[in-house]
């Protein structure tokens, strides 16, 4: 079995650096996409008008759009539905500008105290009583419109989705870059060990890991997530706990080489101890392709926190992650479609601009070491 | 030969029980248990219950007998379906996801191979565009964005294809969770065929084939063999991924297979369903780990003779 997977592996690796960033401008524009996406996540939310888990329960699914709400449409059912609750009748009705002027006819006197449901909707700020007439009964108010807009639509709980797929992006690119650190950890100790060490050490430490790569990967995270719990903070732990299994490979794969040359023979020789030359010697001679592995080990990470979440063992309500959105979006797919498409958008740029970033890494410190 | 394949299967067996202990372990280390419920169950009940399913032995002996029953082919009652063993809830949903599967893996050597070939074919061309596009969709375009889109556009809008659901294996039915599937499968396939056949191209026997004349579609025919190679080791994997990929599938077209067993189970604690689906898709990958070794070392005699 040793045999296929390393060759697959190793080949899956080749494909990644061949199938994708072709062309000598790809890692710049990688770097451009993905410092755009991270610095939209990071401060986005920060000059949004909209709090992530902020409720407007006046715009339910409203779709994406350029233009501010509320339109006619919803200024009618707006004031429908508080004329309702006082109980009351609309007389008449007028939009212009950015206010309203409603006439409401009760049966008995309007309390004033009723128009607070005007400052409770999302459509409407604190209204004014213009005058009344016939005893309280009827009653003219002029109540100022709230401009808002929301450039990607709200979700089913009427939450703006420009800034929750924000939100999400944090949490997501959160988990990815912790996670691959974890992994990192894990990977290059035991990596660096197994090829330091060689002989039957590595054979066992190894054979471990192809045992492993035969594990479903999703079952591993799905038990690993229940015994840590649902807590934001562990999933990266989890993941982390079975993403490691390329980088130990890599690190093995590079430390064999490199033991064999000539300075770390030296060190040896001067007495240096075993965690000293793979601190001092080997490690900061594997970096290049350290470093390119972990930028595609990335994306890996951010899908398989994706694909958790979207299960519903990821990160929870009110928090978000891309993987949470679309799985949203997967279910509203027949009225709003949008809901799918906004998040997938940002996942699938972040994985492309990772991919391509780690595939043009990695031909270059490849034809360095080569 | 003979000795190169019986190493390669008693490697596999160990493999596969250390497979089988590390998730039998792993589960009973979570916390909670099958019968946990919003009441707290009697404490006789409870003790009842756990003293039938023999959740009351030391988790040793439990490991003990679990194995015992896997070699007779007994996966044991599940716990979550009261009147139903493992084995009767896997005799229906096993063979669903085995065809899926096996139609996307197929469907992914045969569009992928084609298209690498075409891709290698044309060196700067159209092909290697092609090939490149292919391979970024099904990297940026992970499965559970992919089915919902496919169900929008041949579901809901073409009204040409069911949105979910099996009847009984319909054509219909299989051919969006079958084409969610194959696309990352296509997309890798595409990648390495293509990346094998320039290599393949390249080398010096291909040259010398070349210099008699022969026609493009008998130097392929030859390229091919050496060029199938990455393709053939990637398979053990493309199986494992097939099958992750099958939880998501199976999950948003509602197909009753393993997938769905699998996250239910292990959300409910259903020990003996989790274990049993781990077992068969750990069988089903190392098994095909193992054929594909074997076919590697008959296509590929360095390898035999190492």
């Amino acid at each position: 079995m040793n045999e296929a997977f390393r060759n697959a592996r190793s080949f899956a690796e080749r494909l990644s650096a061949l199938g994708l960033g072709a062309g000598g401008g790809s890692v710049q524009i990688s770097l451009a996409i993905l410092a755009l996406i991270a610095l939209l996540c990071l401060f986005g939310p920060l000059v949004s008008s909209h709090a992530y888990d902020r409720v407007y329960r006046d715009y339910v699914l409203a779709e994406p759009s350029l233009s501010a709400h509320p339109d006619a449409a919803e200024v009618a059912l707006a004031i429908e539905t508080i004329a309702r609750r006082m109980p009351a009748r609309i007389e008449a009705l007028r939009v212009d500008g950015d206010s309203l002027h409603a006439t409401l006819f009760s049966d008995r006197p309007i309390d004033a105290r009723a128009l607070r449901a005007f400052e409770r909707s999302d459509v409407f700020s604190a209204p004014r009583i213009v005058e009344t007439q016939d005893g309280g009964r009827r009653m003219r108010i002029d109540a100022p419109l709230k401009r808002t807009v929301f450039l990607f639509g709200t979700d089913a709980n009427g939450r703006d989705l420009l800034t929750r797929t924000l939100i999400a992006g944090r949490a997501s690119l959160a988990v990815g870059l912790l996670a691959s650190m974890v992994a990192l950890f894990i990977g290059v100790a035991y990596g660096a060990i197994a090829g330091y060490a060689g002989g039957r050490v590595d054979a066992a430490m190894m054979r471990i890991v192809e045992i492993i790569y035969a594990l479903p990967f999703i079952f591993f995270v799905i038990v690993l997530v229940m015994a840590f719990g649902r807590h934001f903070a562990l999933i990266f732990i989890a993941i982390g706990a079975v993403e490691w299994l390329d980088m130990a490979r890599i690190v093995r794969g590079q430390t064999l080489s490199i033991k064999r040359r000539d300075y770390v023979v030296a060190a040896q020789a001067l007495g240096a101890t075993a965690p000293a030359i793979i601190w001092r010697h080997i490690l900061p001679n594997a970096a290049g392709p350290i470093v390119a592995y972990l930028t595609l080990l990335v994306p890996q990470v951010i899908l398989l926190e994706s694909f958790v979440s979207f299960l519903g063992l990821g990160v929870q309500e009110p928090l978000t992650s891309w993987g949470v959105l679309i799985a949203d979006g997967a279910r509203n797919i027949q009225g709003a479609a949008y809901l799918l498409v906004f998040p997938a958008i940002f996942l699938g740029a972040t994985l492309g601009a990772l991919q391509s970033l780690g595939a043009g890494l990695l031909r270059r410190f490849d034809a360095k070491s080569d | 030969m003979l000795r190169h394949a019986l190493a390669r299967i008693g490697a596999a067996i160990p493999t596969l029980l250390i497979i089988v202990a590390l998730a039998f372990f792993l589960m009973r280390l979570a916390p909670g248990g099958p019968f946990d419920s919003e009441r707290a169950l009697d404490p006789d009940i409870a003790r009842n219950l756990r003293r039938i399913y023999r959740l009351d032995l030391p988790l040793i002996q439990q490991f003990w007998l679990y194995l015992q029953s896997l070699l007779r082919g007994d996966f044991g009652p599940s716990f979550h379906w009261r009147d139903f063993s493992v084995n009767e809830l896997f005799a229906k949903a096993l063979p669903i996801s085995m065809q899926l599967g096996a139609e996307a893996l197929l469907l992914g050597l045969i569009a992928g191979g084609a298209l690498g070939i075409a891709g290698a074919a044309s060196q700067r061309g159209i092909g290697a565009a092609l090939v490149d596009g292919v391979a970024l969709f099904g990297i940026v375009l992970p499965a559970f964005v992919v089915a919902p889109l496919l169900q929008l556009f041949f579901g809901l809008t073409l009204h040409a294809l069911p949105v979910g659901g099996w009847s009984d294996g319909a054509w219909k039915n299989q051919v969006l969770p079958v084409a969610t599937l194959a696309l990352p499968q296509i997309a890798v396939v595409a990648g390495l065929m293509q990346a094998g056949m320039r290599d393949a191209l390249a080398m010096p026997h291909i040259r010398t084939l070349r210099a008699f004349g022969l026609p493009a579609w008998h130097i392929n025919a030859h390229a091919l063999r050496a060029a199938i190679l990455p393709v053939l080791s990637y398979l053990g994997l493309a199986a494992a991924n097939v099958l992750t990929g099958s939880v998501v599938v199976e999950t948003i077209f509602g197909i009753p297979g393993m997938g769905r067993y699998f996250v239910d189970g292990a959300l409910g604690r259903d020990y003996t369903l989790v274990m049993g689906a781990v077992v068969i898709v750990a069988g089903l990958v190392v098994g095909f780990n193992l054929l594909v070794d074997l076919a590697y070392a008959w296509l590929d005699p360095r390898v035999r003779h190492e």
